[in-house]
C-alpha cells in the first residue's frame, strides 16, 4: 500500500468525523435547555389546582432519613387527596445520591417538576445563571411567601438573575426545615462525666478533655465523605471569627479572606483537636452513616452536627440525647451554622409550573409546619417549643433562639462552586497532618480569590 | 519431569494461598450475606437475599442489566464478524487506515469518550434512554471484536475457501455458512467478553442514566443501595452478590472453553 | 479492569499469526482477493464506530478549546486549557497518582503471575485447571461488587486490621483508605488482586506452548528455578508479556470506578487520579472544559504506553 493511497481515506475519514460532530450538536457548546422565558406575573398565576386537569408532577427530593421521609410522605398523600387531579411522582435520594445525580437530571430533556436544590454557588448559583430554575417572586407576591418567611431564610435561597450574586436578589427556593449545626451529646454519658452541656470554648475544651481522661471518645465524627468535618471545622471557626465575616465568605463576596488572624485561630483550633486525639480514630476512613450511628449506640460523648440528624438519632437514644448550641467562643457573640434544609425549587423546564407551586405552598405553610413538628423535624418557623416532645423541645427552643439573635451564619462551604469539594479535600489533608493550617488556609484563599475576581 | 520433594511442596503452598487471596473477598461477602445483622440471630438467614432484592429494586435494575447486555452482545458480535471477515479474507484500497481507526478505538480510554458523548446525546435529547447504554459500549466493543474475528478467518484455511467457491457459494455464503460455523469457539469466547464488560460497565450508566431509575443497571443500582444500607453490612453483602451472581456463574459454565480460547486468541490479537 | 477493551496488538499488518504456523514470515496486507464488497460489510460497524467513537473524540477536542459549565455558553480559552492542566500542581498530581498504580496494577502482577506460572510449569500438580478458573475469578466480578468487598476489608475494624492486631502489629493497624499515606497503596494493592490471576493465566497459556526439550536442556546445564524462569520462560513469553503489560498498565491508568466508590478520590485528594478528575471536573463541578482536556490528555498518555509495550515482541525478534 502506498502512502498515496493512505492519505485519501485519512482525510475522508476525518471530514466524516468532523461532519458527524458538527450535526450532532452547535458550533460553541451551548445551554443545557434552560431557555430565560418570560418568569410568570402575578396576574397570570393561576392557584386553582384543582381546575388544572390531571396533572403528574415530578418531585426529587433527599428526604429519604426517618421522620423527614415520614412528613414529606404525609404531605405529600394530603396534597393529593385535595387535589385527586394531582399525583406526585416521588424520587428520593440520599444527599450524597442527589448533589451526583441532580445535576446531569435538570439540564436533560424531561427535568423534575420540583426539585431540592443545595443553596450554594455550585448548584442553585449555577442553575440560576443557567436559566434552569424559575424565579419564585411572582408566586411569593400571590401567595404571600414574603411575609411567611423571615428574610434572612429567603435569602438563603436568592441570587441576582445572572447567578453572580448570593444572598439577595430573586427567591428562587422554598425550604421546609430550618437547619442549624450544634452539639448532639450523650446525656447519660455527659452526666456521669458530671459536666453540663458547654457554654464557652473553655468549657467546650475542658469537657473534652475530660471524656477523653474517663475513656471515651469525646466527639463521634465520620469524614470518609469529606463534607462531615466541614461542620466541626465550621463550630471551630465560629469561636474566633465575627459573624459578618463568616457571612462574606459564605455568600461569596468579594474583599473577604480566609487568611485573616481569626480564621488562622480557628483552623488551629480544629487542628488541636485532631492532634488531642478527642475526634474519632481515623475519621478520614469511617464513613458519616456508621459514625452517627454509632454516636446511638453509645460510643462518643458528642457529635457535632446539624439537626438532620434529630430523627433517626432520637429513634435509636430516646431520653438519652441531648441537643445544645454551639459554645460561644473567644469572639464573644454566638455564631451557628446553618439556615434551612435544601429548598424546593421549580425547573424552568417545568409545564406545570402553577401546580408545582401551589405544592411549595402546601409543603411550607403553617399547618405543614404542624406535621414536620409531629414528625420529628424542625419547622423553619412558627416552631412551638411548648408542644415539642423530647429533644425536639431543645432543638426548637435553641432555632428560636438562633433566630432571635441573628447568629445563623452560612455554610462556609456555598462560597464558590468548587468550595465543597476543594474545603472538605484540604480539610482531610489537615487533620492528617500532610499540610498545616498555613498552607491550608493559602490554598482556600487562592481558590476563593480567584472566584470573586472573575464573577464581576 | 521431575522436581525436587521442596519445589513441589513450595508449588502447593503458592497454589493454595494463591486461591485463598483470590477467593477471600468473594467468600467473606457470600458468609456475610447468609447471617443476620442481628447478633442474637445465628445460623444461616436466607431471607437477605429476598430482602436486598426487593428493597434495592433489583428486579428492575436485573432487567435492565439484562437488555442492555443482550443488545449489546448481539449487536457487538453481529458487526464484529462482519468486520472482522472484511479485514481477514478481503483485500481492499484503505484496509490497513481503517485498521489503524480501529486501534484507535482499542486504545482511546472510555472515559475520554463518556464526558463528550453525555452532551452530544443531551442535545439530541437521548439522555436515559436505553441508546445511550447500548450504542456506546457496541462502539466500544467494536474495536476489540474485530481484531478477535479477524484473527480466526485469517488463520482460517484458505483451501476451504477456494472449495466453498469452486461449489458456487458467494461470498456471504462462503462467510456465513463455512467459515463463522467453524469459528464458534471464538465467537463463544468474545461472546462471554462482551457480556462480562457490558455487565459490569459502571461509568457509562452512572453517567447517562441520571434520573430513569427504571433503567439502571445493577452495578449502578448496587452504589445506590450502598449508600443507603450502610447500617445493615449483610444486606449490602446479599445485594453485591445479586449483582455478582449472573457473571460469576457464566464464568463458571465456560470457564475451561473461555480461558483457553482467552489466552490463544488474545495473543494473536 | 473487568471492562477492558484493550488488548495488545502489534501493529496492523506484522501481526503474528502462530495459529497458521506462518507467523514470522512478513506479508504485504491482508490476504484473500481484492474486494469492493468488503466495503459492505465494514459499513454498519463503521457507521456506529463513527457516531459512538469517533465524532465524540473529536468533539471532546472542540470541548477542551472552552471554558465551560456545562449549563450556559462557554467560553473560547484556546489552549489555556491544557496549560492549566500541565502546570497546575494540583492538576499534575492525579497522572502522577496513576503512575503509582501502574507499579500495583501491572508490574507486581505481573512478576508474581511470571513467578506462578514458572512453578506450576515446572512441577506437574494436581488441581492447576481449578487453580486458573480461581484465580481468575476476579476478573469476573463488576467492581462495584470489588469495591463493597475491599472496602469492608480495609475498614478500621475490618479482617485485616483484625488480622494484624492478631499477630501484634496494632501499630500498623489503621483506617487505610482514610489515611493519606495508604489509601493509594490500598487501592493498588487491590489492583494487584485483580490482575496477578490475569498475568497468571496468560503466562501459564504461553509456557504450556514451549518446547518441553528447553526446559530439559535447561535442566542438564543445572539451572535452578530463578535461572530457568530468566533464561527460558522469559524469553519465550514475550508475547503474553506485551499483552499482560498492555491490559494491566491502562488498566491501572484509567482507573475510576474503585477510586469513585471507595475513596472519591479522598483523603485530601491522595487518591485522585485522572479520569476521577475527568468525571468529576466534567459532570460535578462544571468545568467541562479543564475534565475534557485531562481526558484527552490521558487517551494520548495510554495510547503512546500502548504503541511503546507493543514493541517488546518485534524489537526482540531482530
Amino acid at each position: 500500500m502506498t502512502v498515496r493511497a493512505v492519505k485519501k481515506p485519512v482525510l475522508a475519514v476525518a471530514v466524516a468525523a468532523v461532519s458527524a460532530v458538527l450535526a450532532l450538536s452547535a458550533c460553541t457548546p451551548g445551554g443545557g435547555g434552560g431557555d430565560d422565558g418570560e418568569d410568570a406575573k402575578p396576574e397570570d398565576i393561576s392557584t386553582d389546582v384543582a381546575s388544572m386537569g390531571d396533572i403528574t408532577l415530578d418531585v426529587w427530593d433527599q428526604e429519604v432519613r426517618g421522620g423527614q421521609a415520614k412528613q414529606i410522605e404525609a404531605l405529600n398523600a394530603a396534597f393529593e387527596a385535595k387535589y385527586p387531579n394531582v399525583t406526585i411522582k416521588r424520587t428520593s435520594k440520599s444527599f450524597d445520591d442527589l448533589q451526583k445525580t441532580v445535576r446531569l437530571a435538570i439540564t436533560n430533556d424531561d427535568p423534575p417538576d420540583v426539585v431540592q436544590v443545595n443553596n450554594g454557588r455550585a448548584d442553585m448559583g449555577q442553575f440560576v445563571a443557567a436559566g434552569l430554575l424559575r424565579s419564585l417572586d411572582g408566586y411569593a407576591e400571590v401567595y404571600g411567601w414574603d411575609e411567611r418567611f423571615p428574610e434572612s431564610v429567603r435569602s438563603t435561597a436568592s441570587y441576582s438573575d445572572d447567578g453572580k450574586t448570593f444572598g439577595e436578589g430573586t427567591l428562587y427556593g422554598m425550604a421546609q426545615v430550618g437547619e442549624m449545626v450544634g452539639l448532639w451529646y450523650d446525656k447519660q454519658k455527659l452526666g456521669s462525666l458530671g459536666i453540663e452541656p458547654p457554654q464557652t470554648l473553655e468549657e467546650m475544651e475542658s469537657a473534652m478533655k475530660a471524656a477523653k481522661a474517663a475513656g471515651e471518645l469525646p466527639v463521634q465524627l465520620g469524614n470518609a465523605e469529606a463534607w462531615p468535618a466541614i461542620h466541626d471545622f465550621g463550630v471551630a471557626m465560629n469561636q474566633y471569627v465575627p459573624r459578618d465575616d463568616t457571612r462574606a465568605l459564605g455568600y461569596g463576596r468579594k474583599g473577604a479572606s480566609w487568611t485573616s488572624d481569626e480564621n488562622v485561630q480557628g483552623a488551629d483550633l480544629f487542628k488541636s483537636w485532631v492532634d488531642e486525639g478527642y475526634l474519632t480514630p481515623d475519621f478520614n476512613a469511617v464513613p458519616n452513616d456508621t459514625a452517627w450511628r454509632d454516636f446511638a449506640k453509645g460510643q462518643g460523648v458528642f457529635m457535632i452536627g446539624g439537626t438532620w440528624y434529630q430523627a433517626d438519632l432520637e429513634a435509636a437514644m430516646g431520653d438519652d440525647l441531648g441537643f445544645a448550641l454551639p459554645p460561644v467562643g473567644p469572639v464573644g457573640e454566638p455564631a451557628v451554622t446553618g439556615g434551612t434544609g435544601l429548598p424546593f425549587a421549580i425547573t424552568e423546564a417545568s409545564e406545570h409550573a402553577d401546580a408545582a407551586a401551589a405544592y411549595l405552598d402546601f409543603l411550607t405553610n403553617a399547618d405543614a409546619m404542624k406535621v414536620i413538628q409531629e414528625n420529628g423535624g424542625l419547622p423553619v418557623i412558627d416552631g412551638d417549643a411548648a408542644s415539642a416532645t423530647g429533644v425536639g423541645k431543645e432543638v426548637i427552643t435553641a432555632w428560636n433562639k438562633v433566630t432571635e439573635e441573628d447568629a445563623l451564619v452560612p455554610y462556609l462551604d456555598w462560597a464558590t462552586p468548587d468550595m465543597s469539594d476543594l474545603l472538605g479535600q484540604q480539610l482531610q489533608k489537615l487533620s492528617a497532618g500532610t499540610i498545616d493550617t498555613a498552607a491550608f488556609l493559602d490554598t482556600l484563599e487562592k481558590s476563593y480569590t480567584d472566584f470573586t475576581d472573575q464573577n464581576e | 519431569m521431575r522436581t525436587s520433594p521442596l519445589e513441589r511442596s513450595v508449588t502447593i503452598v503458592v497454589l493454595a494461598v494463591g486461591s485463598l487471596v483470590a477467593l477471600f473477598p468473594i467468600a467473606m461477602i457470600v458468609a456475610s450475606a447468609f447471617v443476620s445483622d442481628n447478633p442474637n440471630e445465628t445460623g444461616i438467614v436466607w431471607s437477605n437475599l429476598s430482602t436486598a432484592w426487593d428493597e434495592g429494586h433489583f428486579s428492575t435494575y436485573m432487567r435492565s442489566s439484562v437488555v442492555v447486555t443482550l443488545c449489546v452482545v448481539v449487536l457487538a458480535t453481529a458487526l464484529s464478524c462482519l468486520l472482522g471477515y472484511a479485514f481477514g479474507t478481503m483485500r481492499f484500497r484503505g484496509s490497513s487506515v481503517l485498521f489503524y481507526v480501529l486501534l484507535l478505538g482499542l486504545m482511546i480510554p472510555n472515559e475520554a469518550i463518556v464526558v463528550p458523548l453525555y452532551y452530544q446525546l443531551r442535545e439530541l435529547d437521548q439522555i436515559n434512554t436505553y441508546q445511550a447504554l447500548i450504542f456506546p459500549q457496541v462502539a466500544q466493543s467494536l474495536a476489540f471484536g474485530t481484531f478477535w474475528m479477524r484473527a480466526y478467518f485469517r488463520g482460517t484455511s484458505r483451501e476451504l475457501v477456494e472449495a466453498a467457491r469452486l461449489d458456487g457459494a458467494g461470498h456471504f455464503r462462503t462467510f456465513w455458512s463455512v467459515l463463522l460455523p467453524m469459528g464458534r469457539p471464538a465467537v463463544v469466547t468474545m461472546v462471554v467478553l462482551f457480556s462480562m464488560w457490558t455487565w459490569n460497565e459502571f461509568l457509562l450508566p452512572l453517567v447517562m442514566i441520571p434520573s430513569n431509575e427504571e433503567l439502571r443497571t445493577a452495578p449502578l443500582g448496587l452504589t445506590f443501595f450502598s449508600g443507603q444500607y450502610t447500617g445493615s453490612p449483610s444486606l449490602l453483602a446479599a445485594a453485591a452478590l445479586i449483582v455478582a451472581l449472573p457473571m460469576l456463574l457464566l464464568f463458571l459454565v465456560a470457564q475451561r472453553h473461555f480461558i483457553r480460547g482467552m489466552t490463544e486468541g488474545a495473543v494473536k490479537g | 479492569m473487568t471492562s477492558e477493551e484493550t488488548v495488545a496488538v502489534p501493529t496492523g499488518d506484522r501481526v503474528r499469526d502462530t495459529r497458521s504456523g506462518r507467523g514470522a514470515r512478513r506479508r504485504p496486507g491482508p490476504p484473500g482477493e481484492p474486494r469492493r464488497v468488503a466495503y459492505l460489510y465494514l459499513l454498519p460497524g463503521f457507521v456506529v464506530l463513527t457516531l459512538f467513537l469517533l465524532a465524540p473524540l473529536v468533539y471532546a477536542a472542540w470541548l477542551s478549546l472552552f471554558a465551560w459549565d456545562g449549563l450556559s455558553p462557554g467560553t473560547w480559552v484556546g489552549l489555556q486549557n491544557y496549560v492549566d492542566v500541565l502546570t497546575d500542581p494540583t492538576l499534575r498530581a492525579p497522572f502522577g497518582h496513576a503512575l503509582v498504580l501502574v507499579v500495583f496494577f501491572s508490574f507486581i502482577p505481573v512478576v508474581l503471575g511470571l513467578f506462578a506460572a514458572s512453578l506450576l510449569t515446572r512441577s506437574t500438580v494436581r488441581g492447576r485447571g481449578i487453580f486458573q478458573a480461581v484465580v481468575f475469578v476476579p476478573q469476573v466480578i463488576a467492581l462495584t461488587v470489588v469495591a463493597v468487598a475491599w472496602k469492608r476489608i480495609l475498614a478500621p475494624d475490618g479482617p485485616l486490621n483484625d488480622a494484624l492486631r492478631a499477630i501484634g502489629l496494632d501499630g500498623i493497624a489503621r483506617g487505610w483508605l482514610g489515611d493519606p499515606s495508604t489509601a493509594l497503596v490500598a487501592i493498588g494493592l487491590v489492583g494487584t488482586w485483580l490482575g496477578t490471576g490475569l498475568c497468571t493465566v496468560l503466562f501459564l497459556a504461553g509456557l504450556s506452548r514451549v518446547d518441553r526439550a528447553i526446559y530439559d536442556a535447561a535442566r542438564l546445564d543445572g539451572a535452578g528455578f530463578f535461572r530457568e524462569t530468566l533464561a527460558v520462560s522469559l524469553p519465550s513469553l514475550r508475547n503474553e508479556l506485551a499483552v499482560a503489560l498492555t491490559l494491566t498498565m491502562v488498566a491501572a491508568l484509567r482507573t475510576f470506578d474503585l477510586v469513585y466508590l471507595m475513596t472519591s478520590g479522598g483523603p485530601g485528594g491522595a487518591t485522585a487520579v485522572p479520569a476521577y478528575e475527568v468525571y468529576m471536573k466534567s459532570m460535578r463541578q462544571g468545568d467541562v472544559g479543564t475534565g475534557v482536556t485531562i481526558a484527552l490528555l490521558l487517551a494520548a498518555f495510554i495510547m503512546v504506553l500502548t504503541v511503546l509495550v507493543n514493541r517488546i515482541p518485534e524489537r526482540e525478534d531482530r
